[in-house]
Formats: structure tokens, C-alpha cells, sequence
């Protein structure tokens, strides 16, 4: 079963600046994919334009068979819900604990209080952070703070996780904790994709690499490296 | 979308707790400005009031004759009585008035100069509408310019009443301009605090629009905190304005009756307008917090 798929997708923003062009890709349910490409090369675009947080400019693009291309605004939040996505900076809220800061994620999306109760300590147990359920972010070390990110992308069990560089601001031995969590995330059969500019983890890791270049895909190798 | 209060009220007490200074902030704007705006309405309407008061005062006085019978003073008194401008009419008799002329001049040498009693009779009248004074004060002249028998003079101070009037309304268009500017003013500084405290929680909307939060979902706390900032800050300026009018503003009009003579001002204690003047602040106060806080999310929203 196709979980993602872009069909001839191409991105042009406002100001004329072309992000993707005419890009065909498809992700297979439970697939682990790492996009790769420096800075600019349409990653980023690739990962908003899955969550609708941009629009596309022509072509098309199916989740789970769907075509979120032309859903309307409403049903936008049904998408994000069946997307778990993990930023490079953490953005985990400051003023909420640990705790907080993972219910907050189900209670916005309407679950009861019965279920948080549940399903909080559940996906830090996961995460291997259930010590710390009422600390503040602030008390946490980056690598911690990036795995509550993690959890609260994944507490609702969503079908798809996405990263944009989760080990952007960790050193290599939390990055390979991030990576034991993301694989075992995946191990689960969650389909998982990630940005990265990590050359040692893509390499260590020996999973699906597509690369991009100025918005066009020039390499998609299965088991591959950072660099071709 | 599921209406779910626990949640609403919750996250929204809780965020009060915890974005103490960005609420404390907000509602003291409310509370200060709409107390200037509301301490402004309070002395325009006093002004008003005592202007108002001192128009129902102005009077007639009607001088008679020395000779005149008991049968035309009582005729000139059931005929004044009969006219519907009038609200009432007092006669005073010559003892009276020299008794009341004593009184005023206590010690003065002037009552040594005084032989018998030089002072006429009158009939003051009181109006229901000042503004009819000239038209009540004609009633006393034939059609040649001359007092009816009887009559000797007729005075109600005429350049006064006209200028009174006139100093009314300009009073009162000022007055009501400036409450206009500065209810403006209090609109749009409440206005950009709100939508400061909004800036504040930016990357919040932004996690909750991300974890898939219905738009709804997101704004629904933001206006209940809006409402209450304004809701709590203008009745904080209400109980502000009701000391303030009950203690300062009675004791100031208690020395302008003392100082002027003037009798039954308007004074606000009893007066029910400042009632909905307290009632208009609150609901002005709510929806100003509610509206500021959509129209801040506006640009939040759409991620």
C-alpha cells in the first residue's frame, strides 16, 4: 500500500523562487526514508506540502490513497492528525510541563481526559523519559527535550511521522539515541521520513535515501548512503 | 466540533495563571482607560446636571402695584396658575419681603435708611420649560407694550437665560466629541495589548494548528481569555468610578449647592443614567476584549 505519494508535484513560491520540480515519489507503508540534498534543495518544502501548510503548485499528492491536494480547510486538521511531525526545535511550550505538553496535543485534538490519562505516560515510557513527567522543559537536556518531541508527535499513534532534521542541534551519541527511537517508532509500523543533513547517520543507518538538488530528485537508492 | 467547557475554562484559567503578567497587563489598560472614558461621562453628565438644575431656576418675578385689591391679586394668581409653563408660584407679600430684605442685610446700614415699607409685592414664578421664559413674561403686557393692571414689573434676568442656554449646547457637543476620542483611544490601546498577549503565545497556536487542532479549537480559548480580560478590567474600573462619584463628586456638588444656592441638583448619587453608564463600560469592556482577541488570531491562524 502506497502511504505517501507525489505525482509530477512542482512548487513555485510567491516571490518566483522554484522549490520542486515535477517530483514523483512513493513512500510504501511502514518505509523508512531519509531525504538528503543541502540547504534549499526543497526537503523542507517536500515535509510542508504533505501537512498543508503550503499549498501545491501543480500535481498532486495522496496519503493513504487521498489526494490532500484539493481538501478543503476544514478537513485539513483531519490530515495533520494521521501526521506526526517532529521539528528541528523541539517547540515544545515552556510554561507546560512535560506532561502538559503531550496532553495538550490530544486535548486539542478533542480526546478525553480518560485517554491522556492513558496514553501520556504510555508514550514516555516509549520514549524512555516517564521520570520525568513534571519537569519543565527547561530542566530537560536538548536530546530529552527532542524525544518529549517526539512523543508528542507520536502519542496519538499517527500513521506517519515526519522529521526535519530532529538531530540538527544534537551532538552524535543523542543523535543515535533519536535514531534508535525513530527505528523503533518505525519498527511498529509506522512510516517514517526524515530530513537530514547528517551524513553519519544516513550512513550508519542503511535505510531509503532520496536526494534532492535545486528541487529535482537525483538519486533514490534503497539501503543507501549519505553521499552517492 | 465537541463543545467541551472543562476543557475551555481549564485551559484558560491555567493560562491565566501562567501568563500572569501578559493578563495583569492587559486588564489594567482596560481597568485605566475605560475609567478615564467612564470619569469623563460621570462629569459631563454632572455638568449637565447642575446646568439643567439651574435652568429650572430661572424664574419670574412679578412686581405688583401698592394699590392693587385682594380681588386682582387673586385673580393674577388663579389666572398664572391656570397657564401649563408654570410649575409653581409663590406670593410675597410686602411684610414679607421686607422681612426677607432684613434677613439678607443683616447689620447693613442701609436698614437704618429704611421708613416704612418701600418694597412692592410679587408673585415668583417657577417654569416647568425655561426655555418658554419670554413667552410667559410677554403674557403680563397688552398689545401696546404696557403691565396689565395691576402690574408694575416683570423681571427674569433675559440676556442670562439666553446666554445659559446657548452655553448648554456647545457643552454639550464638546463634551460628547471628546468621549468619542477618547473611547477611541481607550478601543485601539486595548486593541494592541490583546493582540500583544496573543503575539506572545504564537509558537501555541502554531503547535496546535500542527497537532491538527480545528481552528475553533484553537480560538475559543484565545476569546474567552480576551472576554475576561476585558470583563474583569472594566469592572474593575466600574468599582473605580462607583467610589470615586459616591465620595469625591457628591462632596464636590455638596459645596456648589453650599457656594450657589442652588437647590435640588442633579446630583449622580441618585441618579439611575449612571447605572447604564456602569452596565455600557462592562459590555464595552467584554466585547472589546472578545473582538480583539479574533481579530489578533486572524493573523495566527492560517498556518
Amino acid at each position: 500500500m502506497n502511504m505517501i505519494e507525489f505525482k509530477n508535484v512542482t512548487k513555485v513560491y510567491e516571490d518566483g523562487n522554484i522549490a520542486l520540480k515535477n517530483v514523483n515519489i512513493v513512500i510504501k507503508k511502514g518505509e523508512f526514508v531519509f531525504l538528503v540534498g543541502p540547504s534549499g534543495s526543497g526537503k523542507s518544502t517536500l515535509i510542508k506540502l504533505l501537512i498543508r501548510e503550503i499549498p501545491v503548485t501543480t500535481g498532486s499528492i495522496f496519503v493513504a490513497g487521498r489526494n490532500i491536494c484539493n481538501l478543503k480547510a476544514s478537513r485539513i486538521p483531519q490530515l495533520r492528525r494521521n501526521i506526526g511531525y517532529v521539528f528541528q526545535d523541539f517547540k515544545l511550550l515552556p510554561n507546560k510541563t512535560i506532561f502538559e505538553n503531550i496532553a495538550f496535543a490530544l486535548e486539542v485534538i478533542g480526546k478525553p481526559a480518560y485517554a491522556i490519562k492513558v496514553q501520556v505516560p504510555q508514550v514516555l515510557k516509549l520514549v524512555g523519559l516517564a521520570n520525568k513527567v513534571n519537569s519543565y522543559p527547561h530542566q530537560l537536556s536538548a536530546g530529552e527535550q527532542q524525544r518529549i518531541s517526539i512523543a508528542r508527535a507520536f502519542v496519538n499513534r499517527p500513521p506517519i511521522l515526519l522529521a526535519d532534521e530532529p538531530t540538527g542541534n544534537l551532538d552524535p551519541a543523542t543523535s543515535d539515541g533519536i535514531m534508535k527511537l525513530l527505528s523503533r517508532i518505525n519498527l511498529i509500523g509506522t512510516t517514517v521520513a526524515m530530513a537530514s543533513h547528517d551524513k553519519s547517520i544516513v550512513n550508519s543507518m542503511r535505510r531509503r535515501v532520496i536526494e534532492l538538488e535545486e528541487g529535482e530528485i537525483i538519486r533514490d537508492q534503497k539501503r543507501g548512503v549519505y553521499g552517492s | 466540533m465537541i463543545f467541551r467547557p472543562k476543557y475551555f475554562f481549564g485551559e484558560t484559567f491555567s493560562s491565566f495563571r501562567k501568563n500572569f503578567l501578559m493578563f495583569f497587563t492587559a486588564i489594567t489598560t482596560v481597568a485605566i482607560t475605560l475609567f478615564i472614558v467612564g470619569f469623563f461621562i460621570i462629569i459631563v453628565f454632572d455638568i449637565q446636571g447642575i446646568l439643567s438644575s439651574i435652568k429650572s431656576q430661572v424664574a419670574i418675578a412679578v412686581y405688583l402695584k401698592d394699590n392693587v385689591s385682594d380681588e386682582l391679586k387673586t385673580y393674577l394668581e388663579n389666572e398664572i396658575k391656570s397657564w401649563d409653563e408654570i410649575s409653581q408660584v409663590n406670593f410675597i407679600s410686602k411684610d414679607q419681603a421686607l422681612e426677607k430684605f432684613k434677613k439678607d442685610n443683616e447689620g447693613s446700614e442701609i436698614l437704618k435708611e429704611i421708613q416704612g415699607n418701600p418694597l412692592p409685592a410679587s408673585f415668583e414664578l417657577e417654569l416647568k420649560s425655561p426655555e418658554k421664559v419670554e413667552q410667559v413674561a410677554l403674557r403680563f403686557m397688552d398689545k401696546d407694550g404696557n403691565f396689565i393692571e395691576g402690574v408694575d414689573e416683570v423681571i427674569y434676568g433675559q440676556n442670562y437665560v439666553q446666554k445659559l442656554f446657548s452655553i448648554t449646547a456647545i457643552v454639550g457637543t464638546i463634551a460628547f466629541l471628546i468621549i468619542i476620542v477618547l473611547l477611541l483611544a481607550a478601543i485601539v490601546l486595548i486593541f494592541n495589548t490583546i493582540r500583544l498577549s496573543v503575539h506572545a503565545r504564537r509558537k501555541e497556536i502554531e503547535v496546535m494548528k500542527l497537532v491538527g487542532a480545528t481552528n475553533w479549537f484553537v480560538r475559543l480559548p484565545f476569546l474567552f481569555e480576551g472576554f475576561f480580560e476585558g470583563f474583569i478590567g472594566s469592572i474593575i474600573s466600574v468599582v473605580l468610578l462607583y467610589f470615586l462619584s459616591n465620595y469625591l463628586l457628591i462632596r464636590a456638588e455638596k459645596a456648589l449647592v453650599d457656594t450657589m444656592h442652588i437647590k435640588d441638583l442633579a446630583i449622580l448619587g441618585n441618579n439611575n443614567i449612571i447605572l447604564y453608564v456602569y452596565a455600557g463600560l462592562v459590555i464595552l469592556g467584554g466585547l472589546i476584549g472578545v473582538f480583539s482577541s479574533g481579530f489578533a488570531l486572524k493573523r495566527y491562524i492560517g498556518v
